[in-house]
């Protein structure tokens, strides 16, 4: 479970990039975050995961404060960053394995979630070589089974759909269902409005800081045009 | 010609908005003129007083041509080191040769911009250690107008051609880049074989001494201004330009400048011929050739094995630095090649006045060598070497953006910070053995005095580490296309040698306050010292982990 309370961000004073955020994304849910660029989706995942201190309120990540515990905070959670080109010297087995170790990843678990995980991406037999030879997708998919080989409770994921083909699209679409529908919880942004309204239970809209619409797909509609596609709804929402 | 001069323009900005960026004064002008100012004057001081106490040493003894020697030999020196480092880099490693290629350029265009980049990097650097060097001289010898023109063109014409001949064996290396089916491993190998190439050259150089008995170079010292005989006879343009430097006759400090700049001409057409032939096959087949490593291995069950965290990380750390052929020439082969090019130098030099290592070793030690004052020159000669050791100083901005990783795992900041800057404690203490396995060899030391040193030697060496990853975590540099900036067009780089500075001051002021210690005394008197510093800059590593973490996002 995610819990962001009353949260405020300023890169520049007096102007708010995050302006009091509230948002709850309860265990057993998939939450998309939509918003156009610049809206502040990526400084909010980016003060979820610890990267960028909080102005103002505090983010509890399974109860743990990331403010004020944030090693425990850290461990409830696997981050897939936006940009996957990251430890390009690395092999991919050494890259897995590196991220088994800072997550405790217990030894007789290694192996078999390894597998598991690359085998489902295709990318297994490559694991022997150095991540910079892979393509844009591979690489994310690396990232992704770096990110979920300990097994955490929450995932969240920045953009995770980039640079993937349709199969493991498909793929990673089922595991967050999956993962769901075994209590956990999962927060991703993304840009595919048909992606979100096909698998989320809810979304959040930011726009210019604040948090403009929170809900399921059919209470946007309700809300909103009846009748209206999802382009429509998003645009009038965003650009009000 | 004016796209050359277009193209070297973009290409010196690049680098230079690199460097500004880095000290974070793009927009503050001001700010910007101030601090170039303090460092060149900081430098520019320093050589001046250097230079002065030598050249003043060697008029009284009717020996000061040889100080124009020196210096011209110095920037020909500079020169071939400045481009065995940088020539690879800015030849073939910067992303923007990518772009550049599809572009309606003429091949000799891009050429000449690249070699004007590596030419006017040299002259950055030679302005200071050779210009400035060179009008002293003048000043002090009460040198004519003839000897300043002479001088200008010295300047411009020495560091030609080792830039050129280093290009063009780069060039022929790389050359073989598209045959390769591992492109990684290549540059790794071009890199190495370059540096094996120009150590083998300047060693079997160094043994064309000259043939003279005891009495000759006697004859020489004893004549004024004999002594510049003896550094003669090794490259034409310096025996040309030190004679028109020194003559009083307009017409042959003509002819000898003439006579230079006709050989760096034909230099010059010799290397545009060879680059226009070879340059682009490289770079083709650098860029695209022979894809990135890939292998069909199976697994070992071996790499399933878990193991400590700091093992993991540190280990992380080294293959970063080791697999990346800019980051370990700029970050991990100086720890290992400076003490042993230094010993080369000395060495050939020594080979070359007619006396013999076994010669030296032997005076040494006819003095007593288990001093106070030996013991502080032994660590000021270290502290020399390891300051050009920049891995510590580059530990954040490696991860270019990628250094946020660092910020969302469940490991406390200060131990990623430790764990980062162990290659830089290794790589000081691989440097520290070698220093003092030489002085070893030459002085004779007793094991404890060695240990001392090693002792004393190696809480700098952790101090450099936790000193300098603070300066990176206060100026990161995370934004980068090529490796090369972080690792060479960065202006932290000065803060180990500031750093290095202020402890050989250090050595200096406590051999003058502590004249006639016992060594042991004294090195623990020192040790002390800097176990203190090396508490409190650590303490405040870990007091502000958090803070020094913010400019990480």
């Amino acid at each position: 479970m995610i819990e962001i309370k009353n949260v405020s961000k300023s890169y520049v004073k007096g102007k708010k990039s995050v302006d009091d955020l509230n948002l709850e994304i309860k265990n057993g849910e998939i939450f998309g975050f939509l918003g156009p660029n610049g809206a502040g989706k990526t400084t909010t995942i980016r003060m979820i995961t610890g990267i960028l201190n909080i102005d103002e309120g505090d983010i509890l990540i399974d109860g743990k404060s990331i403010k004020k515990e944030p090693l425990e905070a850290k461990k409830n959670f696997g981050f897939v960053p936006d940009s996957p080109d990251m430890f390009l010297k690395l092999k991919g087995i050494e890259y897995l394995m590196f991220m088994a170790d800072v997550y405790d990843v217990p030894q007789n678990k290694r192996k078999e979630k390894i597998e598991e995980l690359t085998k489902k991406f295709g990318i297994y037999n490559e694991l022997n070589n150095q991540i910079q030879s892979y393509s844009h997708g591979m690489r994310q998919k690396i990232v992704i089974c770096g990110a979920l080989l300990s097994e955490p409770k929450n995932w969240i994921l920045d953009e995770p759909m980039t640079g993937l083909d349709p199969k493991s699209s498909y793929d990673l679409k089922e595991m967050m269902r999956e993962h769901a529908k075994s209590g956990k919880t999962v927060f991703f942004s993304t840009h595919i409005l048909e992606v979100a309204e096909k698998l989320c239970d809810r979304v959040g809209i930011i726009n210019k800081g604040k948090l403009v619409f929170v809900g399921t797909f059919e209470e946007m509609k309700q809300k909103f045009k009846e009748n209206a596609s999802l382009e429509d709804l998003f645009l009038e929402i965003t650009e009000k | 010609m004016d796209k050359v001069i277009k193209l070297t323009k973009i290409f010196l900005k690049n680098s230079f908005s690199n460097m500004d960026a880095r000290m974070g004064i793009s927009t503050k002008s001001k700010n910007k003129i101030l601090i170039y100012g303090i460092l060149f004057l900081y430098f520019a001081g320093l050589i001046i007083f250097l230079g002065y106490n030598l050249l003043d040493g060697l008029i009284a003894i009717h020996q000061e041509t040889i100080f124009v020697g020196m210096i011209l030999f110095m920037i020909f020196g500079l020169a071939i080191i400045q481009t065995i480092f940088s020539s690879i880099n800015i030849l073939y490693f910067t992303k923007d040769s990518e772009y550049l290629l599809p572009l309606p350029l003429k091949p000799y265009q891009i050429i000449l911009a690249r070699t004007n980049v590596m030419l006017i990097a040299e002259y950055l650097i030679i302005f200071l250690l050779g210009f400035i060097p060179l009008v002293m001289y003048g000043i002090l010898t009460g040198a004519g107008i003839i000897y300043y023109l002479t001088m200008i063109f010295a300047v411009i014409l020495i560091p030609i051609l080792p830039v050129l001949f280093i290009s063009i064996i780069v060039m022929f290396i790389m050359s073989f880049a598209k045959l390769t089916k591992n492109r990684n491993r290549f540059q790794l190998f071009a890199t190495l074989l370059v540096l094996a190439i120009i150590i083998a050259l300047s060693i079997s150089t160094s043994g064309m001494q000259q043939d003279l008995t005891n009495e000759e170079m006697a004859q020489m010292v004893v004549k004024a201004n004999g002594m510049v005989e003896l550094i003669k006879g090794y490259i034409p343009t310096i025996d040309y330009l030190m004679e028109a430097l020194t003559t009083n006759s307009l017409f042959t400090a003509i002819v000898e400048v003439l006579k230079t700049l006709g050989i760096t001409i034909v230099g010059f057409i010799i290397y545009m011929l060879i680059a226009q032939k070879i340059y682009f096959k490289g770079l083709v087949g650098n860029l695209f050739g022979g894809g990135a490593s890939s292998s069909n291995k199976k697994i070992n069950q071996k790499e399933y094995r878990n193991s400590k965290l700091y093992k993991s990380y540190v280990g992380k750390e080294f293959k970063n630095l080791a697999r990346n052929p800019v980051f370990l020439m700029q970050c991990l082969i100086p720890a290992i090649l400076i003490p042993i090019v230094m010993v080369v130098v000395v060495y050939a030099g020594l080979n070359s006045e007619g006396m013999g290592l076994e010669q030296i070793t032997q005076m040494l030690q006819q003095m007593p060598t288990n001093t106070f004052l030996i013991a502080c020159a032994i660590l000021g000669i270290i502290q020399f070497f390891t300051m050009f050791i920049y891995i510590s100083i580059t530990a954040i901005s490696r991860d270019g953006e990628n250094a946020v990783f660092m910020k969302y795992i469940p490991v406390s900041l200060y131990k990623q910070y430790m764990y980062k800057i162990i290659p830089n404690i290794v790589m000081n203490i691989v440097t520290i053995i070698i220093t003092l396995g030489m002085a070893e060899y030459i002085l004779h030391l007793p094991i404890t005095t060695l240990i001392a040193l090693f002792v004393v030697a190696t809480i700098m060496g952790i101090l450099q580490s936790i000193a300098m990853i603070i300066v990176d975590l206060k100026r990161p540099k995370l934004n980068w296309d090529s490796e090369y900036a972080v690792a060479k067009q960065n202006l932290n780089l000065v803060f180990p040698v500031l750093l290095a500075m202020l402890n050989i001051a250090i050595m200096v002021g406590a051999v003058f306050l502590l004249k006639d210690i016992n060594v042991y005394l004294g090195m623990g008197l020192l040790g002390i010292l800097y176990i203190v510093a090396t508490v409190v800059t650590n303490k405040y590593l870990y007091n502000k982990q958090y803070e020094l973490a913010n400019k990480i996002i």
